[in-house]
């Protein structure tokens, strides 16, 4: 059995990062109709971020750790640039651009938490409720 | 048979009128106070480091590629 806000957290995570991910796919298709010579897009297998986020969301409701949820999305920003710098060098394809992944992707995740899936969290009872109020009611 | 058909005649079926059921649910005042945090100057500053990286990056086709954003 998996508790419900744990199931709710992976949703929210999951479900964010599907829906933000629609625009790059659109802005991809745009990209090629309006600059005809774009055609060097790096083969990196976003699709399975909706799985990354949502485990990650699952992660913060379990864990509940000692720190913001934009800087809990941070972390994930800096792993997945790490991973995404890796995974360049092992298939041959990196460039000195992929060196700033991390940290920017570190920014850009810290917002999208922070903004996005935080209030969501908050909004649907996935962050637990403070010891003092879960003992009295 | 005669006593059988007496007794499914008795009892009401189970309800397969979904209609009042979607009204109830509909009628229900389930909403989500969504509370969006306030954009400050940490925010701002993070929005003009992300415009501002994509902005100056040598190839920025392959560089937002790269990060999942094209």
């Amino acid at each position: 059995m998996v508790r419900r806000r744990y199931l709710l957290a992976y949703l929210i995570g999951a479900g964010v990062a599907g829906t933000l991910l629609t625009a790059p796919y659109a802005a991809r298709v745009a990209v090629i109709e309006l600059i005809p010579g774009a055609t060097t897009f790096s083969n990196v297998p976003f699709f399975l971020l909706p799985i990354l986020w949502g485990v990650w969301n699952l992660l913060w409701a379990r864990l509940q750790p000692a720190m913001s949820i934009g800087a809990w999305g941070a972390i994930l920003g800096v792993v997945a640039g790490i991973a995404v710098n890796l995974l360049f060098v092992a298939v041959g394809t990196w460039f000195a651009a992929v060196m700033l992944l991390p940290a920017f992707l570190a920014v850009l995740y810290a917002l999208l938490f922070r903004l996005i899936v935080g209030p969501l969290n908050e909004a649907l009872g996935v962050e637990s409720e403070p010891a003092g109020m879960a003992r009295t009611g | 048979m005669r006593t059988l058909g007496l007794i499914r005649r008795g009892t009401a079926g189970p309800s397969r009128d979904l209609w009042p059921r979607l009204r109830a649910r509909l009628a229900d005042d389930d909403v989500v106070a969504l509370r969006v945090p306030a954009i400050g100057w940490l925010d701002a500053t993070a929005i003009a480091v992300v415009v501002g990286t994509i902005a100056l990056v040598p190839d920025p086709v392959r560089f937002l590629s790269a990060c999942g954003l094209l």
